[in-house]
């Protein structure tokens, strides 16, 4: 047989352990307990570890260990901790007997010891070439004020951008290192214990007009151990096609031996909205015809450029503010409730973890009682339902078991399994006729606003044209169940050859609803007559993983070869239906008239072998090699494999005799990684194809085929290669400083590459032609300047600056939008537009057309997406250290936001203050007439900076007195109260920079007739049995 | 994973060297086994052959719904050809907050315009997608001919169509299997020139029970074509036989697309009818003329936008009605307007009320005694039999080329009624998306 590269580098990598050395097979046991030095209290899950071996445990409840078949004679032993200083002793060790050994280890900000999860295993970040950002969750969500999943990751690592969702149950973008790719997604993907899981945004088949839910939100913080984000294509060589865009790696919680400890914990909280909102403004006017004449009943006003032409004259302007009227607003106080139960515990032949939980959490969207009363007389009710009035809630349970067994020695299985089961209700909002915004922001600029609908005339009370109630009768509900089921098998037949089979699916069942009951909803289109969707999905991610590693050391040389194959398929399927005109009262798809059915699948296949050496010396230098080689069902047919090369070296360069001891500087690790990762594209897109279609050929329905796309045969992976460099440095033992710095180029870049209209074919066609590079650098500064036994203070600082750009367009032409351009040389949907300036030259306080200078082609603003973030999170301890007092502020900068909402306010409704309103600063003025009456129709004037720092997170932990735990039969009682999104500081004009909702791909941001994100106050117990 | 803490059950095992054996095996077929079954995948959506007689039927009918796409159908956006260009001429204004119909409306489109980048595409959809399936007609199902007929006046009618619209300079391009065939930019003359070439080829390429109803759809797109080509009395003469009760439709259902004067007029309000838009647009609204019936009682009384009163019309009050694209009354219409041409006025005026006798409610036209108010009320009696159907831009343009009227006197102009001032656009532009056309640089003029 003639081996290809892939198979030579695997069989290669094998062979390399076949000569390694036969490590004795009957050797002594190392046991002992591992303690915190300061506090003498035991270190639950530390980790203890022969180096160059396989051998290594984690420490019990109780901090104990046990390693067995350890090799006699005098072994290293390392003891590491996360938020500790690692530890190395020597044992000496005799066959057959136990040696004891115990440590105690000291609290300090140094990370290098800390073990991270990577595509080959796990490994000591000392030895990684590259910067991985890791979030211990299990404290976090204890003490501050995580709802989900996004918030987990908001503001934790240096060059992780997340955009938080401003609903509940909403979703969230995040940017590792920018964006990459020009027509592709650059979201992360995500892979949790061990195997690849859905992490779409934007889930759902019904669009509410905003952003729809994020699939990683499913998961429960509360089950999470810890994530590491894996940034860029030189770390993520190793997960191959599709890891271009970052990894985020998400361990779930496991069992540790001892007696089972239960945690239980509740929380409470609520959600208030106490952004300012727009004004509504109303220009009125006298005249003696319909449509000059100002009435309560029509939309006839007298506007700042009709007065400067003296085509009207402005008797008053009024304004009217719906969102601070409770009669009128839909801004209520929202709810959070959650409780849950952990038990943790095992022997030592099998641990588990099981965690159960319920979550309700209700937006703070509600119906005002005046709309809920006209609902009442209109329908004939007591009650209006629940749905209409709290049209956003998120109800969950999530349950979890996690299982650890030793089959032997040398073996031992991990089943790790979560079931997640929600419901979830959204508004209608943002870019939505129907919508809370459209009809809210676009109101008049008075209350009662008298409108005829459906022949009656009613008192709109401010807002457009449907009223709350209409909108929120149009339902909109999604419903999962997920499961997310691994095994994960270890053998050890050796002290230096292990061997990894992981296994696992993905599974959710999607539920997308949508309802308006006849009678009900906005007069928009014929949605009165009711309607009803009902779209089933069903997902599934298989992933496959098996790997075997050789561990080899001699004369403090060591290796490490890995090699192994990956599977992994994604296979979508959805069945829709939906139905119009419902009978009254109906619901059901049935009750419709006019019926609709379809289909539709999605499939993917990659098959990906990988191979990695790592040489060490006296473990301080790593140097690795690594490849990957990916197929991929989605390439084109002149395609057929993919290798990703990757090489790093990390230096611990502190550990070297000539390195100066005792100076200020006590550890410095040097490192530089290169490597590549790919996207793959969308699975049909290298095909020809046709479509099979309804036609209405001659007054009847009759089955056709369209030509609907070209294909291209030669299609491949978009490429990102990634060189990295950077340091981490230990300084005084209480500062920890990581700086890196990166350069991602994407080649061959996917492009979604215009096909001429006269062509009469698909609208793109995808082709690797392009060129995308991200630049940046990233710093963390870790600091715990005080770590005292009553009283600590410990303080992160971190930031990141991507410098994003289009290198090469392939030769295509410059893909042109109304606002958003792709322009060599210019970043990733950049703000183009038409700018202008003013100048009230004579002086009236009044901007006229012609004191307006518009350029005559469109111009550079900036990029759409923050090139800066920066984050600053300080901790007190104080009172002996039981209470924890924890800010997090975080600031974004260097991107523009278009400021929708008011645009179309002055565009379109006419409601702004720059177009009614004399007073109005000639800013206003000035951007309303260039997109209102300039024949440039120009929206540059809306387009600002989204600069904004923001009060993230403030709590508050008390753990209460051992004493008085013991009262209520707990070992450990705290009690945290925090709040989330308490304040910002912002020059943009709208309501907030993060609000709006955002496409799948490249994600710019719309801010849009949108809600922004509120403030959340919680109130969480824990307590510990 | 960590070694476990202490030892567990022992298992009865083959040696550890054994067994690692044994996974490096598993291993290795894993990787022998990297064949290319194990990377296929099945998407029922798609359909990579269509090479059977049903399929060239199937073929022909999907040209259909691109005839519906590219000019009367529309889900939300964009809207169809009938709707855009008449939204550009005075058949309709906008009610909307899109800046892509606003500007359409101001005549002051820019190529990028997304609307008329999509709908450019459509169009030319209709020609390719017609032009394939003649090729799978002829190998597989040759017979009845009127379907090869049938899709040459498809071709034809979208082509005079994109002549009607666009500025000078559109390039016709084509794929050959999967390889685009890139087009020289040609002028619109050009274009109803090959209008007219293939209508003639669906007139010769005919047969079967459908062969008058071709023959006369074919036969009107001609026509119009020839209209456009300034040459009268060839186009009366292509419709002479072309009976007055005729009429060939584009028809919509819940289960394809649906019909876009009623989606955006009716159910969505985006657009609202023309009433003396911009001082020369023809009073639709107001002249209560019974070819154009007004709309159901009960709509909201504002457009989309939430500012601009609704105006609606009742000629399509519902999401299937079908929409006419060529009839007997055009043929009538054509005749009239050859008549007028040849300064035979008698004929002229018999000619229009020989269209007026299919509809009991309009009156005898009398002779309004000049030369401009006959070119006034041909061009309206047009108008009105012809409302939304896509003819109105064309005409227009028409007036201006060949009756030698102002841009500025059958534009809409002047102050434009929401903000601003009119344009002068008398056509699209080729859209910016065409510069992937090696062969393209934009439009030669803008003339009309």
């Amino acid at each position: 047989m003639r081996l290809g590269v892939p198979q030579f580098l695997v069989v290669g990598a094998i062979l390399t352990g076949l000569t390694g050395p036969v490590a004795a097979q009957t050797g002594g046991t190392v046991s002992g307990k591992v303690t915190d030095a300061t506090t003498q209290a035991p270190l639950s899950g530390a980790r203890v570890s022969i180096p160059g071996t396989t051998l290594s445990a984690l420490t019990s409840m109780e901090g104990r260990y046990r390693l067995i078949n350890v090799p006699a004679g005098t072994q290293s032993v390392r003891f590491s901790q996360i938020g500790y200083a690692a530890q190395t002793l020597t044992a000496t060790v005799t066959a057959g007997q136990t040696t004891s050994l115990d440590a105690g280890l000291s609290p300090t900000p140094y990370r290098l010891d800390e073990i991270v999860t990577t595509a080959t295993g796990e490994e000591s970040r000392r030895s990684i070439g590259n910067a991985v950002s890791t979030v211990e969750v299990a404290n976090l969500v204890a003490t501050t004020p995580i709802a989900n999943m996004n918030d987990l990751l908001v503001a934790k690592a240096p060059g992780v951008v997340v955009l938080p969702g401003a609903l509940t149950g909403g979703g969230a973008r995040v940017r590792i290192r920018g964006n990459s790719s020009l027509s592709l997604s650059n979201n992360p993907i995500y892979i949790v214990d061990g195997i690849r899981v859905a992490g779409d945004v934007n889930s759902t088949s019904n669009g509410i007009g905003g952003s729809g839910p994020s699939r990683i939100n499913d998961l429960n913080p509360e089950d999470i151990e810890s994530i590491d984000v894996v940034r860029g294509p030189s770390a993520s060589t190793l997960y191959g096609t599709d890891a271009a865009n970052g990894v985020i790696v998400i361990k779930t919680k496991q069992g540790r031996a001892g007696a089972t400890v239960w945690n239980a914990y509740a929380e409470q909280g609520y959600i208030k909205d106490y952004n300012k909102y727009p004004i509504a403004y109303r220009g009125w006017r006298t005249g003696t015809t319909a449509t000059t004449n100002s009435t309560a009943a029509n939309t006839v006003q007298c506007l700042l450029s009709q007065v400067l032409t003296n085509s009207c004259v402005q008797d008053s302007v009024t304004s009217y503010n719906l969102w601070e009227d409770p009669e009128s607003s839909v801004l209520g106080t929202g709810s959070r409730n959650q409780f849950g139960l952990q038990a943790s515990g095992g022997g030592e032949t099998v641990r588990y973890y099981v965690a159960g939980e319920w979550e309700k959490e209700t937006g703070l969207m509600q119906l005002p009682e005046t709309f809920q009363a006209r609902v009442r007389e209109l329908r004939s009710i007591s009650e209006v339902p629940d749905e209409q009035v709290h049209p956003n809630r998120l109800r969950r349970v999530s349950v979890r078991g996690n299982i650890n067994a030793n089959l032997n020695d040398k073996m031992d299985v991990t089943l790790s399994s979560g079931f997640i089961t929600s419901a979830l209700r959204l508004p209608q909002t943002d870019n939505n006729a129907n919508g809370i915004g459209s009809n809210g922001f676009g109101g008049p600029g008075f209350k009662n606003y008298l409108v005829t609908l459906g022949g009656a005339e009613r008192n709109n009370l401010g807002w457009r044209q449907s009223t709350p109630d209409e909108s929120f009768a149009m339902t909109n509900t999604q419903n999962i169940n997920r499961s997310i089921t691994s095994v994960t098998f270890n053998y050890r037949p050796t002290t230096w050859l292990s061997g990894r089979v992981v296994g696992g699916v993905d599974f959710i069942s999607r539920e997308d609803l949508e309802l308006c009951i006849r009678d009900q909803c906005p007069f928009v289109g014929t949605n009165r007559l009711g309607f009803k969707v009902n779209n089933r999905t069903t997902f599934f991610n298989y992933t496959g993983d098996a790997s075997l590693t050789a561990n080899y050391n001699f004369m403090g040389i060591g290796s490490r070869s890995t090699a192994g194959v990956q599977y992994a398929k994604e296979n979508n399927t959805r069945n829709l239906a939906s139905a119009s005109e419902l009978a009254p009262g109906a619901s059901t798809i049935d009750a419709g008239a006019l019926l609709s059915a379809g289909e539709a699948t999605y499939s993917s296949v990659t098959l990906g072998y990988f191979a990695e050496q790592q040489f060490s010396f006296n473990d301080r230098l790593y140097l690795t090699g690594a490849i990957r080689s990916d197929r991929n069902s989605a390439f084109g047919n002149q395609f057929k494999r993919v290798y990703y090369p990757k090489v790093a070296v990390s230096y611990v360069i502190s550990d070297e005799d000539f390195f100066p001891k005792g100076s200020f500087l006590n550890s410095l690790r040097l490192r530089s990684a290169l490597g590549a990762a790919g996207r793959q594209p969308g699975g049909n897109d290298a095909i020809a194809y046709f479509t099979p279609t309804t036609v209405s050929a001659d007054n009847a329905d009759t089955p056709g085929i369209i030509f609907s796309a070209l294909g291209n045969p030669n299609l491949k992976p978009e490429r990102s290669q990634e060189l990295e460099l950077g340091f981490d440095a230990n300084l005084l033992n209480v500062v920890n400083l990581e700086f890196t710095y990166y350069n991602k180029n994407s080649r061959d870049a996917l492009i979604s590459r215009v096909v001429a209209p006269s062509v009469g074919a698909a609208a793109t066609r995808f082709e690797n032609i392009g060129q995308v590079r991200n630049r940046g650098v990233e710093v963390a500064l870790n600091v715990n300047p005080v770590n005292g036994r009553s009283f600590g203070w410990d303080f992160t600082l971190s930031g990141s600056y991507n410098k994003n750009k289009i290198v090469d367009l392939g030769g295509t032409p410059p893909n042109l939008g109304t606002t958003n351009s792709d322009i060599e040389g210019y970043p990733i949907q950049g703000w183009w537009m038409r700018t202008f300036t003013y100048e009230d030259r004579n002086g009236d306080g009044l901007i006229a057309l012609d004191e307006l200078t518009v350029t005559p082609e469109n111009e550079y603003i900036g990029p759409s997406m923050p090139v800066g973030e920066f984050t600053f999170f300080n901790a007190f301890e104080l009172f002996g250290r039981k209470l924890r007092i924890q800010t997090l502020f975080d600031a974004k900068t260097g991107g523009y936001q278009l400021n929708g909402t008011e645009r179309i306010r002055c565009d379109n409704r006419l409601n702004c203050d720059g177009v009614v309103n004399p007073n109005s600063p000639l800013e206003e003025q000035a951007r309303a007439m260039a997109v209102r009456v300039h024949a440039a129709r120009t929206q540059a004037g809306y387009v600002e900076k989204s600069d904004i720092i923001r009060f993230r997170e403030l709590s508050a932990t008390f753990t209460f007195p051992d004493r008085l735990a013991r009262t209520f039969g707990a070992s450990r009682m705290s009690l945290t109260a925090a709040g989330r999104n308490l304040a910002k500081i912002t020059g943009y004009s709208g309501i907030d920079p993060d609000g709006g909702y955002f496409g799948d791909n490249i994600g710019v941001l719309s801010d849009f007739q949108t809600t922004p994100p509120p403030t959340y106050f919680t109130f969480r117990l824990n307590m510990t049995f | 994973m960590p070694t476990p803490i202490g030892n567990s059950m022992m298992l009865s095992t083959p040696s550890p060297v054994r067994r690692w054996l044994g996974a490096a095996a598993l291993t290795g077929t894993l990787l022998a086994g990297g064949c290319d079954s194990v990377l296929e995948v099945n998407d029922p959506d798609i359909l990579t052959e269509a090479s059977s007689p049903a399929s060239a039927i199937a073929l022909r009918n999907g040209v259909f719904l691109r005839m519906t796409q590219a000019f009367s159908a529309g889900g939300d956006a964009p809207d169809g050809w009938f709707l855009l260009s008449g939204l550009m001429a005075d058949e309709w204004q906008s009610g909307d907050t899109f800046q892509q119909r606003n500007s359409t409306d101001q005549r002051v489109v820019a190529e990028t315009n997304s609307f008329v980048i999509d709908l450019s595409r459509r169009a030319h959809r209709v020609r390719t997608e017609a032009r394939t399936a003649i090729n799978s007609l002829r190998e597989w199902a040759p017979a009845p001919a009127s379907n090869i007929g049938l899709m040459f006046t498809m071709m034809a009618f979208a082509e005079n169509q994109l002549g009607e619209v666009f500025c000078n300079g559109i390039p016709f391009s084509g794929i050959d299997g999967t390889t685009i065939v890139f087009g020289t930019p040609v002028s619109y003359d050009s274009a109803f020139r090959r209008a007219v070439s293939h209508a003639d080829s669906a007139i010769t390429n005919n047969g079967g029970a459908n062969e008058a109803r071709v023959a006369n759809f074919a036969s009107v797109v001609k026509a119009r074509a020839l209209l456009n080509l300034n040459q009268p009395a060839a186009a009366a003469a292509a419709v002479a036989s072309v009976p007055t009760t005729f009429v060939y439709q584009l028809t919509h259902s819940q289960n394809s697309a649906v019909n876009a004067n009623w989606q955006q007029n009716i159910n969505l309000r985006r657009y609202v009818m023309g009433n003396g838009e911009g001082g020369n647009g023809i009073q639709f609204r107001s002249a209560n003329d019974p070819r154009i019936p007004p709309a159901p009682a009960g709509l909201p009384p504002l457009a989309f936008d939430g500012v601009v009163p609704t105006v609606a019309q009742g000629l399509w009050n519902d999401r299937a009605s079908p929409i006419t694209i060529a009839s007997g009354i055009e043929a009538r219409l054509i005749e009239a307007e050859a008549a007028l041409r040849a300064d035979n006025t008698t004929l002229f005026l018999s000619k229009l009320n020989d269209a007026r006798a299919t509809d009991t409610l309009l009156t005898v036209l009398t002779d309004p005694g000049s030369e401009a108010a006959r070119v006034d009320l041909l061009f309206r009696e047009r108008a009105f039999w012809m409302f939304g159907t896509g003819h109105r831009l064309g005409d227009l343009r028409r007036l201006i080329r060949q009756y030698g009227r102002n841009a500025e006197t059958v534009f809409p102009t002047g102050t434009w009624f929401k903000g601003g001032a009119y344009g002068g656009d008398v056509n699209f532009p080729i859209p910016f998306d065409e510069t992937n056309n090696p062969e393209f640089s934009g439009c030669t003029d803008r003339n009309a």
